[in-house]
């Protein structure tokens, strides 16, 4: 089996990696680059604890094939901290005490992200829609949908108007 | 996972000339949301070549042009979702995709791999055969077009041979007139399999008389296919709940005479009736807002 030569962007860094081709994105980031924040849950695409962003879409990266992101930018969880301080959806998960056993938080961070970057401004349903694909066993959603809305446009508005008020 | 060699093509005659030269041992690749599983399995079809079209961009797109909508494979099911042209034209087949998986398989899934996998309960299918949709399908011999609903020979299998790839899915622009529903019953709401689902277009003359309808269940028979006998109860009779009732009758009459009695009949039977008459009675609910071709 050949192995093949990739180039790619994982949380801001470039790689250049020989690879073999019959793994997934998962099995690249957890067992080769020893990127374990990305869960490995189902291995089907039902559960999302390994969703990470390629090119800022949610996906499966056990659904992924590893060479299929030669040349494209990946980002997982752990690309979240910037300069030693956490992503405001990470401070938000904590606000609203969405993290109960945290198996589902990675995907769940991400896939809320990919929702903000595209739609900063979404209503409950889109909301749930974009966390449908991630399965939280310990059934926190109440929280999770909780945290991902204060970081809304409106919930940020409503925040400033009141500190104005003050 | 399945050891094979990965070969990435960027064109389509590159691909052709892959599959010529592998054959039955080569496996095309676009957004890998059945196959990665497929291949995961213990037991299973062994492949020599992963070949991987997901950079041909010449396969990716959706183009409306003199009354017909053009879609390219590798259109993603997040792509017919947001596409203003498939929400203008075919809201049914928006609808369809995004009742497909999660946001994740979405973002992944393609339009031609839907229809290649040939899983009876591939979700693009039905609405794509009532918007009378044909397929080409390119190999190094050549090209050839045919129908969507002629392309399957039983599930999981197509009348694609090894060395074919699907290039283009096309459909003519429903007339102003026409009024569209998917409807699809799955055991949750996300990520859910389709059961059974139906695919019905409705169009009225300036009387309210049905001139046209189509109706496609899915799931429920061996290859899809419109359900003539029921169309033919439609055309030229006003709508009404007994009219359509009767309709999701004959819909699960047809079922019953192809598949036979199965475990799952006592159940399927009166539910795509049931389906079938919400589906017409969802197309009548709707105002004929999208503006489609000029009838």
């Amino acid at each position: 089996m050949t192995k093949c030569a990739i180039t790619t962007t994982i949380n801001g860094r470039g790689y250049s990696l020989s690879i073999h081709p019959n793994q997934t994105l998962l099995e690249l980031l957890r067992d080769e680059l020893g990127l374990t924040g990305t869960k490995c849950g189902c291995e089907i695409g039902e559960c999302g604890a390994c969703t990470v962003l390629l090119d800022g879409e949610a996906v499966n990266a056990c659904l992924v094939l590893a060479p299929q992101v030669d040349g494209r930018e990946i980002l997982t969880v752990e690309g979240l901290v910037k300069d030693g301080k956490l992503d405001p959806m990470q401070e938000s998960f904590m606000d609203h005490d969405a993290v109960h056993c945290g198996f589902c938080t990675p995907g769940m961070l991400l896939s809320a992200k990919a929702l903000l970057d595209t739609n900063p401004h979404p209503d409950e349903m889109e909301i749930r829609t974009a966390i449908s694909g991630n399965l939280c066993r310990c059934t926190g959603y109440v929280q999770i949908v909780d945290a991902i809305k204060a970081l809304t446009t409106e919930a940020t508005k409503a925040a400033q108007i009141s500190t104005d008020e003050e | 996972m399945r050891l094979f060699e990965y070969v990435p093509v960027l064109s389509v005659d590159e691909a052709c000339a892959q599959l010529a030269r592998y054959g039955q041992d080569a496996s095309l690749l676009a957004g890998g949301t059945d196959l990665l599983i497929e291949w995961r399995r213990p037991i299973g079809k062994s492949i020599k070549v992963v070949v991987d079209i997901s950079r041909i961009e010449d396969l990716s797109g959706i183009v409306s042009d003199d009354g017909i909508v053009s879609l390219k494979p590798l259109t993603t099911l997040s792509d017919l979702l947001k596409s203003p042209i498939i929400r203008e034209f075919a809201p049914l087949l928006a609808t369809a995709a995004s009742s497909i998986g999660s946001p994740q398989i979405r973002n992944r899934g393609t339009v031609g791999g839907n229809i290649m996998n040939a899983a009876t309960c591939a979700d693009t299918v039905p609405p794509l055969i009532a918007l009378g949709a044909t397929v080409t399908l390119q190999s190094k011999r050549g090209a050839r077009q045919l129908g969507l609903a002629d392309l399957f020979l039983k599930p999981y299998h197509t009348r694609a041979t090894p060395d074919e790839v699907l290039t283009d899915i096309r459909f003519p622009k429903p007339s102003a007139r026409t009024r569209s529903a998917f409807i699809k019953l799955g055991r949750r709401n996300a990520l859910s399999i389709s059961r059974l689902s139906v695919a019905a277009l409705l169009e009225q003359d300036n009387n309210g008389v049905i001139m046209n309808t189509c109706i496609v269940p899915g799931a429920a028979l061996p290859t899809w296919q419109r359900v003539a006998e029921a169309e033919t109860m439609l055309v030229g009779e006003k709508p009404s709940a007994s009219l359509f009732a009767a309709a999701g009758k004959k819909v699960s009459e047809v079922m019953i005479a192809q598949t036979g009695r199965r475990w799952s009949t006592e159940y399927k039977e009166p539910v795509i009736a049931v389906l079938v008459r919400r589906a017409l009675e969802q197309c009548m609910e709707q105002n004929v807002m999208q503006k489609g071709a000029e009838a």
